[in-house]
């Protein structure tokens, strides 16, 4: 799991390291400090003499020095931790010439600058003619307006969409939703939640749900008759009848 | 079984409220759970008089009486709340009809029995609509009872027109409802308000014996014999109007058909088979029950999964036949009005089974927990809001349909969020019996029976006239009473009321 990490801070030998090990854990410790972290001085590393029998006490006291949070005996959030905090180190002594890989830096000179010929994409959508424009349509099609104009602008075009089509103004009684107004506040039971707005903001959610679930039941219908038509040929056959006793 | 004096039983049963009385453990040996049942004063008297004739000395054979069932299904290992009698419940195999019982699908020890499920799998209703009106039906009433008695083969031994041979079946029997729709025979639209969408998935005709197949293969497309027919309804009453425009009912007066049948043959064979091998595995498991016919094995057993597979087959069994059936009222009422079925509007309301096993989710002690759902002689009612009913009732709660008995009115109900937290999402299924198939018999004169549906406007064409007086009014229980005990109890609310206006039996 160091593999990459360990790779980029040019530790040799970095494919074989497995952490679980102790001797290697010693020895990729000491790596760390001697040639990336270097919190000691060179001639003082007690962290550096891996054989030694007082290694561990001396590992403790470094982790103190460096302000390691990670608890003992979890070897490998350790070793992560030291290596991510050498990285860091290594990042700091560069970080101008990182940064100018930064996606905000690439961003700004990788792309081109193009001029939309379409007037719509030249908009500007925080102006006051803009917001009193679709304030505008919206009140034509009698659309009650978002705060937003936006998302105002987004119920615009779904009306539109599906109500304005070719199709919709050719047959428009195809299209004109017909049947009962169903006295939602009273009828759907079970939203007692104590705030009457939230309730009504449930119910409304709950019946767009169900218009979801329509749309794919129809489709389904839509399908099963697409096959039917292939398939179906239901017979009878009055000879085979036989009412009994 | 305990042997004890009336008025000792009678310690052991407490009347909670008006409608519901609680079955204290003890009553029968080994109850894991309390059972209950639900009755108005009326329904009340008749539950207590035949506890009361079963404690009279020398009263042995026959059935036990309901509550005592109730309780034995109580004792059986796996059950979770409690064992449920409804308000039509009386005895039957095992397991009382109009009971209904939930295991924990869980717990090892949890079992699956063929007696909950019944001898009739998936004996169900399904109620079309039309657009016509009762003025529009009434002169040709006749020759519309003639004209679908002419499509709809009725009674014991017989035979369907539709042909099919042994390899249909047997993908009937794995595809169900979708079966009938790829070989045309319903609409797509029908297939979305059935119960399970028509098809239970696990269904494997393999489990299921040659001595059932070869049973059930005349037989699809008929209506049977005992309490099933097809009856042309009128709406009677609209209890709540929101919930019946979602129905498609407008106004009184526009006119149903109601189909009330099952698996026929096929499913009775599948019932035995199973239970000959439930027998066998009782004794190979340990298990112990308080009653012989109460024959179960483990759910996750070789033969509970195989009842489980050939039991969901004689469902699809059951939901080809009604669909078959749906298919020839359509042509029935299409050739006498000369308009399209489409025209006509016969749209299918719904279809429920009320004798079914069937896994489902639930909450227990507030806890979501898999369940093995017994209903037997009981229909599920699922509330508002309940993933697994039609988008169409999501509003209303799923519609649970009431087949009264011959010349008496029908009920569509809707589920209930107080019925999920009750019963597990179950209602009643019918009226009841009250009086036994041969107490009816010695009692009635089918003449006095037939005149008396004349009288009342009735047309009816029977197969086995002498055979009417088992079916008679008198011989079940009031259906309004048990409605009313329902809705009262808040397991299901009143919707609609149809009254019959011609009737087809076997």
């Amino acid at each position: 799991m160091f593999k990459r990490k360990l790779s980029a801070l040019q530790y040799p030998n970095f494919d074989a390291v497995n952490a679980t090990d102790e001797k290697q854990f010693r020895k990729v410790i000491a790596w760390l400090e001697e040639n990336k972290i270097k919190k000691y001085k060179s001639n003082n590393r007690p962290i550096s003499d891996i054989n030694s029998s007082n290694w561990k006490k001396s590992f403790e006291q470094y982790k103190k020095d460096v302000s390691c949070p990670v608890k003992s005996n979890l070897t490998i959030e350790e070793l992560d931790w030291f290596v991510n905090f050498a990285l860091d180190i290594e990042y700091l002594k560069n970080k101008s010439k990182y940064d100018q890989h930064s996606l905000a830096v690439l961003k700004s000179t990788s792309i081109p600058n193009v001029v939309a010929d379409n007037p719509l994409d030249c908009l500007d959508f925080a102006s006051k003619d803009f917001k009193t424009g679709i304030e505008c349509i919206a009140q034509m099609l009698k659309i009650s307006p978002h705060p937003n104009p936006l998302v105002t602008l987004k119920a615009c075009s779904k009306l539109i969409c599906s109500r304005f089509n070719q199709n919709a103004i050719k047959n428009p009684n195809d299209y004109i939703i017909k049947g009962t107004a169903f006295p939602f506040e009273d009828a759907i039971k079970g939203y007692e939640l104590g705030d009457v707005v939230l309730q009504k903001a449930a119910k409304c959610l709950r019946l767009l749900y169900i218009q979801n679930l329509r749309e794919l039941q129809t489709q389904c219908n839509e399908s099963i008759v697409s096959v039917q038509n292939m398939t179906a040929n239901p017979k009878t056959d009055t000879k085979l009848g036989k009412v009994g006793k | 079984m305990v042997v004890r004096s009336y008025n000792d039983e009678l310690k052991y049963l407490e009347k909670i409220n008006n409608y519901c009385w609680r079955i204290k453990i003890g009553f029968q040996p080994n109850m894991k759970v309390e059972g209950c049942f639900y009755v108005n004063a009326a329904l009340e008297k008749l539950m207590l008089e035949e506890l009361r004739n079963a404690c009279r000395p020398g009263m042995t054979g026959g059935f036990l009486p309901g509550v005592k069932q109730i309780a034995n299904v109580a004792a059986l290992p796996g059950i979770v709340g409690r064992s449920i009698g409804l308000p039509d419940v009386h005895s039957g195999y095992g397991f009382a009809i109009g009971n209904m019982a939930a295991f924990d699908v869980n717990d090892p020890q949890s079992i699956v029995s063929p007696g909950g499920v019944g001898f009739d799998i998936n004996c169900g209703v399904r109620l079309l609509r039309t657009n016509l009106w009762e003025k529009d039906v009434l002169p040709v009433k006749e020759q519309l009872a003639q004209s679908l008695f002419d499509h709809i083969p009725v009674g014991v031994g017989s035979k369907g027109i539709i042909p099919m041979n042994a390899r249909d079946l047997d993908e009937a029997l794995e595809m169900g409802m979708d079966w009938s729709l790829r070989e045309g025979y319903v609409w797509a639209e029908d297939k979305e308000h059935c119960e399970e969408y028509g098809r239970m998935l696990n269904a494997d005709p393999a489990t299921v014996s040659m001595r059932a197949k070869k049973r059930g293969l005349p037989q699809l497309g008929t209506l049977g014999a005992g309490n099933h027919y097809a009856e042309i309804q009128v709406v009677d009453e609209i209890y709540d109007k929101w919930a019946a425009c979602k129905m498609g009912i407008e106004e009184k007066g526009q006119v149903c058909v109601m189909i009330h049948s099952g698996s026929r043959g096929f499913g009775h064979q599948v019932a035995t088979d199973a239970l000959v091998q439930m027998e066998k595995a009782m004794k190979r498991y340990n298990i112990e029950t308080n009653d012989r016919q109460l024959a179960c094995s483990h759910i996750n057993s070789e033969e509970g999964q195989n009842y489980l597979k050939s039991m969901a087959a004689a469902a699809n069994f059951a939901w080809v036949n009604r669909s078959s059936m749906t298919f020839l009222s359509r042509q029935a009422f299409a050739k006498q009005f000369n308009m399209s079925p489409d025209d006509l509007d016969m749209h299918v309301i719904y279809d429920v089974s009320h004798n079914i096993a069937k896994i489902e989710e639930h909450l227990v002690d507030g806890k979501p927990k898999t369940l093995l759902v017994h209903r037997k002689g009981s229909t599920r009612a699922f509330p508002p809001g309940h993933p697994l009913i039609p988008v169409d009732y999501q509003l209303t709660g799923q519609p649970v349909l009431i087949g009264g008995t011959m010349g008496t009115c029908s009920y569509v109900l809707t589920g209930t969020e107080s019925g999920m937290e009750q019963t597990f999402g179950s209602t009643c299924h019918g009226a009841g019996r009250a009086l036994s198939r041969a107490k009816s018999r010695r009692n009635l004169n089918y003449t006095d029976v037939l005149r008396k549906l004349d009288d009342m406007g009735i047309s009816i064409r029977v197969a086995s006239p002498k055979l009417v007086m088992e079916e008679a009014p008198e011989s079940y229980k009031n259906v309004t009473d048990v409605v009313n005990t329902c809705h009262a109890a808040g397991i299901s609310n009143k919707c609609i009321k149809l009254r019959p206006i011609a009737v087809i039996k076997g």
